[in-house]
């Protein structure tokens, strides 16, 4: 059983300013949560802090319902894998997993066993008796989990320990994470900048931005039902598109005018009706994934705009096609065997159903 | 550019090498195999100088006089200069006072230092004994007693080198990452574990820096126990580089005088390769 729980944690600098504000997650026992935001947005802090490598300003953080907030970081039962993995450069692989229970004076059969055991799970029971400079990056990476593993910790906390490997091993070792959690069935916390890997990883994730919560929620739902605008943005590549317009009544009907266009909205879709219908006259602003957007060079019932390919990106399986609409820069997703060029005239649509709105003034989903 | 340009560049170093470091060394090696006292005409005497120091017990006592004070001296230094460099590498108010503090002896000329130290220690009118006979003990001859003086001079030497090595471990604590102490912490390492299992090793390689310049300051030993002992009380205090100065400058036994040197040389040479074996196996 291993539940973590952050209620109100805020965390302020002495010159006041709060890198952390008001924090509130609960992390279930066996829970995957991956903390993920932007540069500065605090999601290491917040991971430190948890650690107990950084003081906690204000709030409570619970471990199973033990309040943990003055426990120094050798009896909060946690383990950390670090960003640059943070080995002892002159101790062996075995030393290195060792050291910590050789300080707990457990014996040295019961050091040996687990040691082992972890270096067999990570497959690096061939490396134990080297030093850390005569490994690759990716070995290291697993010394470092290892050495996580062998304290059977309550929870694994992990600071973007996939940031310093190349994209090939990132890939490899996010699907050995995703293994691993299953095998340890322990609480896992992890931060990353990307999202993803937040996506692949996590059970739950957490945006943050500036030290705030912006959503706590699965993959799926800040794909599908992103809370606000930031996380729009944020989740899914490429990111999606955004139209400033207004709400408007036109013959009965809700529309949602751009500068160039009325949109009639189809709220049978949607399911916005009730929520758009209290945003008639106000700002509001539209967002669009680059899949739901369809570009052809023939016009068709669903075209809206035509416009100029800026750039087109090939990605094998699919094709990234840039353009401006309304001055914004838009991006679509297409399928791969589509013939674009760049300067080629296109006539673009969308499905007006799939569509998000948000409320341009305080940033927050429309539902 | 000419061919001949670039050895009319290096020759002003080649003109200083060859005058004040090769000629002198390999006429020093010359002179072992000679008598001469800078008046008279060198006389080849062949290996009758080495066989005299064999026999030197006052050489041998000078080195061993020097052997002494390296003991107290070496592991004294790097104790005072990497508590305090640990302390100093805390975030303490004035930590860049002391930081100055610690150096200011460093940069003063040792004759300064060793005369105020000499004043210091002295029997009668020394602050330190002073301050011994006011509370109630007995004062302590730290410059005339065979069994003390070297020993005063070696905490002195301390003293004044201690800035530099602090500089030293300084830049050898701050080049351990931190994420070595956050994970050591996360493990459950005591403060003391820390130091032992992570600062020690690490800053080994600064350790044998420090252990191979106190060693070669410390063979160099000459201006303290010149000034303030002149080598006494019954010899204690003669350090080896002092007898070399003694048999050339004042008994103009020049050939010996080179003799003991060279021999000094090797010895020191031999003692810092056996410091890196010990090193090279450590890291």
């Amino acid at each position: 059983m291993a539940e973590v729980i952050l209620r109100h944690i805020a965390k302020a600098y002495d010159k006041g300013t709060n890198v952390i504000k008001d924090v509130n997650i609960d992390i279930k026992d066996r829970e995957f949560v991956v903390l993920v935001g932007p540069s500065g947005c605090g999601k290491s802090t917040l991971l430190r802090m948890i650690a107990g490598l950084e003081e906690i300003t204000d709030g409570d953080l619970l471990l199973d319902g033990q309040r943990i907030n003055d426990l120094p970081p050798k009896d909060r039962d946690i383990a950390m894998v670090f960003q640059n993995y943070a080995l002892y450069p002159h101790m062996t692989v075995y030393d290195n997993m060792a050291f910590g229970l050789k300080l707990r004076n457990m014996p040295k059969d019961e050091i040996r066993k687990r040691v082992m055991q972890a270096a067999k799970i990570l497959d690096i029971e061939n490396l134990i008796d080297r030093k850390p400079k005569d490994m690759s990056g990716g070995q290291r990476q697993r010394v470092a989990i290892g050495r996580a593993i062998v304290r059977n910790p309550k929870v694994f906390l992990f600071d973007e320990p996939l940031s310093n490997l190349d994209a090939k091993l990132r890939g490899q070792t996010r699907i050995e994470l995703q293994k691993l959690h299953r095998e340890l069935l322990t609480t896992m916390i992890y931060v990353t900048h990307d999202q993803i890997e937040a996506m692949t990883l996590g059970d739950r994730i957490v945006v943050l931005r500036s030290g705030d919560v912006m959503q706590f929620d699965t993959p799926l739902k800040l794909y599908n039902q992103p809370a606000n605008l930031f996380v729009a943005g944020f989740i899914g590549t490429p990111p999606m598109n955004f139209l400033a317009g207004q709400i408007v009544r036109k013959d009965s009907t809700l529309c949602f005018l751009s500068k160039q266009k009325t949109l009639t909205l189809p709220l049978t879709d949607t399911g916005h009706e009730q929520s758009l219908k209290t945003y008639e006259g106000e700002e509001v602003i539209m967002g669009l994934r680059a899949e739901d957007i369809s570009v052809s060079l023939i016009e068709t019932n669903q075209t809206l705009y035509v416009t100029t390919i800026q750039v087109v990106e090939h990605m094998g399986s699919e094709v990234l096609a840039y353009f401006t609409i309304e001055e914004q820069r838009f991006v679509a997703k297409l399928s791969g065997d589509t013939l674009l060029e760049f300067g080629q005239s296109v006539y673009v649509g969308w499905n007006l159903g799939k569509a998000h709105f948000f409320d341009a003034k305080t940033e927050l989903a429309i539902r | 550019m000419k061919k001949w340009m670039p050895y009319l560049l290096v020759s002003p170093y080649l003109l200083h090498f060859s005058v004040f470091v090769a000629f002198p060394v390999v006429f020093s090696v010359v002179l072992t195999f000679h008598s001469w006292n800078i008046i008279s005409p060198m006389k080849y005497v062949g290996l009758a100088n080495y066989r005299h120091l064999i026999h030197d017990r006052l050489f041998w006592q000078a080195v061993w006089n020097t052997v002494r004070f390296l003991i107290v001296h070496i592991p004294l230094q790097i104790l005072v200069a990497l508590t305090l460099a640990e302390l100093l590498n805390r975030t303490v108010r004035g930590a860049s006072f002391f930081r100055a503090a610690f150096f200011l002896p460093v940069i003063v000329s040792g004759v300064v230092v060793t005369i105020l130290w000499q004043q210091l220690l002295s029997y009668n009118s020394g602050i330190l004994n002073r301050l011994l006979t006011t509370v109630g003990m007995a004062r302590v001859a730290w410059l005339d007693d065979p069994a003390v003086a070297m020993y005063s001079i070696a905490v002195m030497a301390t003293w004044k080198n201690v800035g530099l090595y602090i500089i030293l471990f300084l830049v050898g604590l701050q080049s351990v990452p931190v994420q070595l102490y956050e994970a050591a912490d996360l493990e459950g390492a005591t403060n003391w574990q820390k130091f032992r299992y992570i600062t020690l090793p690490m800053i080994n390689p600064t350790i044998f820096t420090v252990v191979v310049l106190s060693t070669i300051g410390g063979f160099s030993l000459f201006v303290e126990p010149y000034i303030m002992t002149e080598g006494g009380p019954m010899n204690t205090t003669l350090s080896a580089v002092m007898y070399i100065y003694r048999q050339a400058f004042q008994y103009y036994h020049m050939g010996y005088s080179a003799t003991l040197g060279f021999c000094f040389a090797l010895i020191i040479l031999f003692v810092v390769i056996i410091q890196r074996r010990y090193v090279e196996q450590e890291v």
